[in-house]
């Protein structure tokens, strides 16, 4: 991506030349408060909004002029609200749609079916009627209905919004599933616990900018940062800072709420064999 | 696909004298207009009264989104133009520009209108014309979630289109079968929303026995009547004429030559 | 005093064979900041309808057992007439506003029970003021950003003058900024107003510190309901799949290794006097 500007009809400047590089197999999270641009940023990737200046490659490719469909075999991009997809009358017609005009054969795509109602635990639910599911479970078929079409660029839009620990944990088994076959993913997130523990690079967006692109733990410590994109500091960033404030001698590296257990567990115990030995 | 021509009856708060007339005397206008374009079919007297609209357009400040409204329908004025020329033999084209016209200035009334009246103050017409108070707030209701929908649309398009789906396809048929995957999702969730809604206004007294009261208010001053008393003197005006257009003179009639 | 009381209600909706609530005791005091905490579809929401009689007069559906609030029957008095008691604010605030402009929202509840003009004119600049709107009474509602919509949904719940306000997830379409702006705007009018607030919230780490009591929600029943202190420590919560603060499971691990004595903290700075103290 080089350049890119976005302006609407009615003159709001939304992507102020954007320039991003994301290389194969990588995994990302763009964060920034809204209206910073992401959902329009995402939009562009699959061609459902043309950049007003400046171009677009996926894989190495131009896409200016490919249509959506074309693009959306690519770059699947999963939406915030499942309820503005599913309109089947069952959960197999659901993926059916999906599957229609990938040019499968019908054995192809009733293979197809069948392995992911399985990998998303819908298998039971094949012939109700989507309506009929919770929340978390029609986000699932949401993600079901873009991931198996296969594009090897994934886009999710707040993946983790009122979704419980199980339904967060579920989610992220699935990209490293799908890391593992070197997918790129995207990540659109307002939510820092979830970014500093499983995302390596993140890139903030404030006003149609990228202002900032790097390691996450880098990025998400930068309290200047955080504040221009109305985020909250991650939890163990905020109690390392404290820690230090009252003079431990703590790590730079603490990032992750195991490296904090670790850190503190191993300071405890020592403070325990300290008073032993006393 | 975008949405975009909706803007055009999308109410938006600006200061004008157009904006500050009461809401009543906007309907009259708009009714005024409707009548004085159905009273010609000549091209020049529908010419003459679409050119009376502008300096109000533009006192309004409402030039940008009326232009957007009538560039939306310019798919719909090449149809008229091109079916009438083709099918009626005499002078097909001048009916035809005669007709555009004629709806230009329909459309631009009722955009004057609906971009300049607020839906509260809409209602509050509405219940001083004696209608009940629960008509009048279902059509504010209506008119404050038109964007909120239009919004919902698009992304229900996005949705769709990022896994596959394509808006253009050949035949009626096929057509007609291709809008379920938008329709469906967008009145499922008109469905939820107006639950939501309606259990918003429950948990908020709506529809409490007492009299309800007012705390806003809308009133017919002294602008108001100006306007009102010139329209309807534009009208009796315009009626004359049309009575009596044999004695008018001839390049009032004037037409092209197809 | 007792604001809140259900006793043995069960409820199920029209078309439902499963009950949505089972079995329902609760009883709630005045003056409190309460968590209502559980796993997605464990029945928060359906608890909540039934606090002002949207559950069971405009949900249809099969209940059993009986609901009070501030001394009224909540399946025979008017919901109109229960506004006065409990205001809701629902999560998505672009749902709640009805009117075109943010003044004309807030006077819509007062208008509704038939107030007089100076009286709405009085409550509607205190709620302003207590809400902190003040630059935005003229926009409309689709012109102000999320957190500023929420703001104004809570204050026209305020001019109802509610004992109790019940907020259904309402910062969840919120940056994380401006929804630990919404809270602690609650927690401030809850202590200014006395009133009692029921939250129920994903985004734990930021209410966790603020509320006094919790209630923890399983399959339609209320399966704890106590003490913010006792809840934290105790099993029920620690079995429940809600998204805990990263602060509580650090603690929690350390605990169970034995190496902490104390009660689990839920905020940054309980857990420095904690670490405090031991060194």
């Amino acid at each position: 991506m080089k350049n890119v500007n976005f302006i609407y009809p009615n003159g709001t400047h939304a992507l102020k030349n954007i320039s991003l590089n994301v290389d194969k197999g990588e995994f990302l999270a763009i964060m920034g408060q809204n209206g910073a641009g992401k959902t329009t940023l995402i939009r562009t990737l699959n061609g459902l909004l043309r950049p007003s200046k400046g171009v677009i490659y996926i894989e190495g490719e131009d896409i200016s002029l490919k249509t959506v469909a074309t693009l959306s075999k690519r770059v699947g991009i999963i939406f915030q609200n499942p309820m503005h997809q599913l309109f089947s009358n069952t959960i197999e017609d659901e993926l059916k749609f999906s599957l229609k005009n990938l040019g499968l054969n019908k054995e192809e795509i009733t293979v197809n079916i069948n392995t992911f109602l399985e990998k998303f635990n819908l298998s039971k639910y094949r012939d109700r009627s989507p309506l009929n599911l919770s929340g978390g479970e029609s986000k699932k078929l949401a993600i079901a209905s873009i991931i198996c079409r296969d594009p090897r660029i994934l886009v999710f839009d707040e993946p983790t919004l009122g979704q419980d620990a199980k339904e967060i944990k579920f989610f992220i088994d699935l990209i490293n599933h799908e890391l593992t076959k070197n997918k790129t993913i995207v990540v659109v997130t307002h939510n820092v616990e979830f970014t500093i523990e499983y995302v390596p690079r993140t890139v903030l967006m404030a006003q149609g900018k990228i202002i900032a692109d790097g390691p996450t733990k880098d990025v998400l410590s930068n309290e200047i940062l955080l504040k221009e994109s109305s985020l909250i500091m991650p939890q163990v960033y905020q109690l390392k800072n404290e820690l230090k404030n009252i003079g431990f001698d703590i790590p730079e590296e603490i990032y992750r709420e195991s490296d904090m257990i670790n850190f503190l567990s191993s300071y405890l115990k020592q403070i325990k064999l300290d008073e032993d030995n006393n | 696909m975008s949405l975009e021509f909706l803007n055009a009856f999308k109410f938006l708060k600006k200061q004008s004298f157009v904006h500050k007339l009461d809401p009543r005397t906007k309907l009259l206008l708009a009714i005024v207009y409707t009548i004085n374009a159905l009273l010609y079919t000549e091209i020049i007297p529908l010419f003459l009264v679409f050119l009376t609209l502008i300096p109000l357009i533009l006192i309004g400040k409402l030039f940008k989104q009326w232009i957007k409204s009538i560039r939306g329908l310019s798919f719909l004025y090449l149809i008229i133009i091109i079916l009438n020329t083709l099918f009626i033999e005499e002078k097909g084209f001048s009916f035809a520009i005669s007709m555009v016209i004629r709806i230009s200035i329909m459309i631009s009334a009722f955009s004057i209108f609906f971009l300049t009246v607020d839906p509260n103050e809409l209602a509050l017409s509405f219940i001083s014309m004696k209608i009940p108070y629960e008509f009048a707030f279902s059509f504010s209701l209506a008119f404050r979630f038109v964007p909120t929908i239009a919004m919902e649309a698009q992304n229900i398009i996005d949705a769709q289109q990022s896994r596959g789906f394509e808006m253009q396809k050949k035949g009626i048929l096929s057509q007609i079968k291709n809008l379920f995957p938008l329709l469906v999702p967008l009145i499922i969730s008109s469905i939820k929303r107006a639950f939501n809604v309606a259990e918003a206004l429950e948990s908020r007294a709506f529809g409490s026995k007492k009299k309800r009261s007012f705390y806003f208010t809308i009133k017919f001053s002294l602008k108001d009547w100006v306007v009102s008393i010139f329209l309807l003197f534009f009208l009796i005006l315009l009626i004359y004429i049309r009575i009596q257009f044999n004695f008018m003179p001839e390049w009032f009639a004037w037409s092209f030559p197809i | 005093m007792c604001l809140i009381k259900f006793e043995d209600f069960y409820f199920r909706y029209k078309g439902n064979e499963e009950y949505a609530l089972n079995n329902i005791n609760l009883k709630i005091d005045q003056n409190k900041f309460i968590l209502l905490a559980g796993e997605t579809g464990s029945g928060k929401t359906t608890l909540i309808r039934c606090m002002n009689g949207l559950i069971p007069q405009f949900y249809a559906g099969y209940y059993k057992g009986f609901v009070e609030v501030a001394g009224k029957d909540t399946t025979k008095t008017p919901i109109a007439d229960l506004s006065t008691e409990v205001g809701i604010v629902f999560q998505n605030p672009e749902n709640q506003l009805i009117a075109m402009n943010v003044e004309h929202e807030i006077a819509f509840g007062m208008e509704n029970l038939g107030l007089e003009r100076d009286a709405i004119k009085k409550k509607l600049d205190y709620v302003i003021r207590l809400t902190e709107i003040e630059t935005i009474t003229e926009k409309a509602p689709f012109e102000i950003s999320g957190g500023e919509q929420q703001r104004v949904a809570i204050a026209s719940i305020l001019v109802l003058d509610p004992k109790i306000i019940v907020l259904d997830e309402p910062t969840a379409n919120l940056d994380p900024l401006f929804a630990q702006k919404i809270i602690m705007l609650l927690k401030k009018i809850q202590e200014e107003k006395e009133l009692t607030v029921i939250i129920s919230e994903h985004r734990m780490d930021l209410v966790l510190p603020l509320v006094d009591e919790i209630i923890l929600m399983k399959e339609g029943k209320i399966i704890a309901h106590n003490k913010k202190e006792y809840i934290i420590n105790g099993k029920d919560f620690e079995k429940l799949k809600i998204n805990k603060p990263r602060i509580y499971s650090i603690f929690k691990s350390l605990k169970s290794e034995s190496l902490i004595q104390n009660n689990i903290p839920v905020s940054i700075t309980e857990a420095i006097e904690i670490l405090k103290n031991l060194k």
